[in-house]
């Protein structure tokens, strides 16, 4: 019960974090509008089909989703040591995984807030709408989309406080997980070797199922594919429990947890 | 003879405080995630969208267009991080106090991002050529050299202002994520301007890149200069004007400062 | 039982330095420490900086696991006692980081609170009782960013015993506070002592250490060289003083006569202003007064005094004796 209270303390004292920080705004509103303005408009080129709208319907909040979940909730290491305050959090008697993920579902509760202003934007400016949206099936898909995205950001957060080099290569390599996991036009589309390397990112699976609950067009396999999506999350999450064991024997050995 | 060498010093000075900004996350994995990774993968990203969109037989348009785009990696977040070194390494009140040539000691910022920001852009160019196959044998290579150029050095105009915001907003790196991605919307790089509102039209004209993109598409179509000069004139003028409309805000603020406006700015 | 004890601890830093030829280099931070601190006691560590004083400190508190040795607090090994132990003990470590600073003290408490997972009745109850006696009531709801120095440290101290610690350590607390603050900050300490808590301070300032401890030890290059209570310590120097005078231009060679002079162990010479403040350690005071009219023959002597010798000048020669 009291991992619970201390888990739940650390989700909202991150929301009234991100609340007041302007950066926050930035990952969540500003970039998925920009994206989602890039998006339409191309995609709106010659006459384009509804199919082809959805994803600037959906893309600008998917990337939204994704920039607040690897680097808000995924920084959530490394965000109490800019903070200075890593050594106090770890020296208390609440697991430091307890805490993170307190931290990760505050951070992705900004994530979902990106689908509003995209979804808005692509309505009132390109009357881009969900041609035929299956409510219950959009809501599991991106329940499932959530649940990728936070095991995600459980493996980074231990990732990315152990070797900096790995926040750097995510982010430079952003763009191309927006291609992998079909953010903003079909996998079906890459090469057949990339489609491969999409396969095994659970985004990709739930992304799929996300955009299919939007159109007739099929065929469609939710459950293979909400099946799928959620075993490879559970896969990064056994990753992540060696990551957050190495962290501490790490951090305990080095005694680095106060440098920046 | 001395005052040449005096400005020469400040040159030099704030040509090494550029290296060590451009540098400082220079390890090898650094170089590879963001001089490489994020220049293809925007390449890769936009090429896919736009050929998803509208047909594979576009895919040199965006490829093109995204290639040239990238040396404002360079020209806005190279200066802002040049700024930020000299905040770092305590030389601004130094710089301030000095009787160095200011214009010269300005300039002199955006001297290293604009050979970056050439280097980056022909990185995306070779990724445009070996990936899509952008046939350069029509091209005017000379031209769109030229034309790269330009568009590198207008840029760092853009960037040279926000250098200037940067004097006293620590969150003007905020500002230009927004306009480095801003550009990809309003400068001709994914779609035709004309496409715009004519509002958004006015701000595309009066950023940098927009008359470059188009001149330098035209070069790679094989066009002369005498068919863009009016493009790179335009374009030319336009970061003159930004890289003054930074200057002037330099020596607003430096004499703020000098009153005791914001010396915690420094 | 001993509330906190090392035995032969020892810590040892592993880095590289150097980009392209990577070479590794061993720091010892602490050289097989053996203490043993009584239930109850208010003990302070001495130490020039880098001698090893927050490295123990983290060992302590689970922060740091030591390369070789034992550590034990309240009876459980810091290794692999540490998630019944964290819930035992408290810590301050100075300086500005620590805290959240966006958000107001009463929630970095309430925070906190939880990740001790403390009891929400005994929080509701204990926060107001922290607040009110360490001067912070009626601030509480104002961003730490706007708090003063030594409200910043209040709020740490606060923090560290939201728990109700048994055993409290803090790292050099008073660092950059004002005087007024610091000797708020020590007497509150103190009362936390006598109420029954064991108190670990690391400190640097000497005269600190010997108006709140019970007891001292003095560490130097992760080594202990001294340990006892501030009087025992001070019976390093004890047959021993300190004359001081305040001279304008003092030559190298009436500097090398006061060296040279029977009984004296050092002469330091410190600018002030226009003049320089000599100060020698001797044995025998009085004697060494009534030859600097003969080795400063011709030169104008102010201020001149002989005191007892205080904990900072045993400490000084402690120091000094053990490189």
């Amino acid at each position: 019960m009291s991992l619970a209270r201390a888990a739940w303390r650390a989700f909202v004292i991150t929301i009234r974090m991100r609340v007041i920080s302007q950066w926050s705004y930035l990952t969540w509103l500003v970039f998925p509008l920009l994206f989602a303005a890039v998006g339409l408009y191309v995609l709106n080129s010659g006459g384009a089909s509804s199919s082809h709208l959805v994803y600037g319907v959906l893309g600008g909040g998917l990337i939204g989703y994704w920039s607040v979940a690897y680097i808000d909730a995924g920084n959530g290491i490394q965000d109490e040591r800019w903070n200075g305050t890593l050594e106090q959090i770890f020296a208390t008697p609440t697991p430091l995984w307890v805490i993170l993920l307190g931290k990760v579902c505050a951070g992705l509760f900004f994530g979902v807030l990106s689908f509003l202003p995209t979804a808005a934007f692509a309505y009132f400016g390109f009357h881009a709408v969900l041609p035929a949206l299956d409510p219950w099936k959009f809501v599991i898909s991106l329940g499932v989309l959530t649940l990728t995205f936070f095991c995600i950001a459980l493996t980074l957060a231990p990732l990315f406080a152990l070797w900096r080099w790995a926040f750097n290569m995510i982010n430079g390599f952003e763009l191309g997980v927006y291609i992998l996991c079909g953010f903003m036009f079909p996998v079906a589309v890459l090469a057949p070797w990339a489609q491969g390397v999409a396969a095994v990112l659970a985004p990709t699976w739930a992304v799929r199922a996300l955009y299919a609950s939007t159109v007739a067009e099929g065929p469609h396999d939710f459950t293979m594919w909400w099946l799928v999506a959620a075993a490879l999350s559970v896969a990064y999450l056994v990753g992540a429990y060696f990551l957050y064991g190495l962290v501490e024997r790490e951090a305990r050995v080095s005694g680095e947890l106060a440098l920046a | 003879m001395r005052r040449l060498g005096l400005e020469a010093a400040v040159f030099a000075r704030s040509t090494f405080l550029q290296y060590v900004a451009l540098f400082q996350w220079a390890t090898v994995n650094g170089y590879i995630a963001y001089k490489v990774l994020l220049p293809v993968t925007q390449i890769l990203f936009f090429v896919e969208l736009g050929v998803y969109a509208t047909g594979r037989q576009n895919a040199l348009y965006f490829a093109l267009g995204n290639a040239l785009q990238l040396t404002a990696n360079a020209g806005i977040f190279g200066v802002i991080a040049t700024v930020a070194n000299e905040r770092q390494y305590g030389t601004l009140p130094i710089l301030l106090a000095s009787p160095a040539n200011r214009l010269v000691t300005f300039l002199s910022r955006a001297f290293v991002n604009v050979i970056d920001g050439i280097a980056t852009v022909v990185i995306g160019l070779v990724i445009t050529v070996v990936l899509f196959g952008l046939d350069l044998h029509h091209a005017n290579l000379a031209l769109l050299g030229l034309c790269v150029v330009v568009i590198s050095i207008t840029t760092a105009g853009l960037g040279l202002m926000f250098g200037s915001i940067g004097l006293v907003m620590r969150d003007a790196i905020i500002i230009a994520n927004v306009v480095y991605y801003l550009l990809l919307i309003v400068c001709g790089i994914n779609f035709p301007v004309s496409r715009l509102p004519g509002v958004l039209q006015l701000v595309a004209y009066s950023l940098p890149l927009t008359r470059g993109v188009q001149a330098a598409r035209d070069a790679a179509a094989g066009a002369s200069l005498a068919n863009v000069s009016g493009l790179l004139a335009g374009e030319l003028a336009i970061g003159v004007l930004w890289a003054l409309g930074g200057y002037v805000l330099f020596r607003a603020l430096e004499s703020w400062a000098r009153r005791g406006g914001l010396q915690e700015a420094y | 039982m001993a509330a906190i004890e090392a035995r032969q601890l020892r810590k040892t830093y592993r880095t590289t330095r150097g980009v392209f030829r990577r070479e590794k280099v061993e720091q010892l931070a602490l050289r097989g420490v053996d203490l043993a601190i009584e239930p109850g006691e208010l003990f302070g560590l001495l130490g020039p900086n880098g001698a090893g004083k927050t490295t123990m400190t983290k060992i302590f508190t689970t922060l740091l696991l030591p390369t070789s040795g034992t550590a034990m607090v309240l009876g459980l090994d810091v290794v692999r006692d540490q998630w019944r132990l964290r819930r035992r003990i408290g810590f301050v470590f100075g300086g500005e980081r620590g805290l959240y600073w966006r958000l107001s003290g009463l929630d970095n408490l309430r925070y906190f609170a939880d990740l001790y997972r403390i009891p929400p009745e005994v929080t509701r109850k204990r926060i107001p009782e922290l607040l009110g006696r360490l001067g912070l009531a009626g601030r509480e709801r104002d961003r730490v960013e706007l708090y003063s120095r030594g409200m910043k440290q209040r709020l740490h101290l606060a923090r560290g015993l939201l728990n109700d610690p048994e055993v409290l350590f803090l790292d050099e607390p008073t660092i950059g506070l004002d005087p007024v603050g610091a000797r708020e900050l020590r007497v509150i300490v103190r009362e936390l002592a006598d109420a029954g808590k064991t108190i670990f301070l690391t400190t640097h300032y000497m005269f600190e250490a010997d108006a709140i401890c019970d007891r001292i030890a003095v560490i130097k290059g992760g080594e202990i060289v001294a340990e006892g209570t501030p009087n025992s310590i001070k019976k390093v120097v004890r047959d021993q003083g300190v004359v001081e005078f305040e001279v304008v231009g003092l030559p190298a060679e009436k500097l090398a006569g006061l060296r040279a002079l029977t009984g004296v162990k050092s002469v330091a010479v410190a600018d002030h202003e226009l003049a320089q403040v000599v100060t020698i350690h001797c044995s025998r005071p009085a004697d060494v007064m009534t030859q600097l009219g003969v080795v400063l023959d011709g030169m104008s002597l102010e201020k001149v005094s002989s005191r007892e010798p205080t904990l900072e000048d045993a400490y000084v020669q402690l120091i000094g004796e053990s490189s």
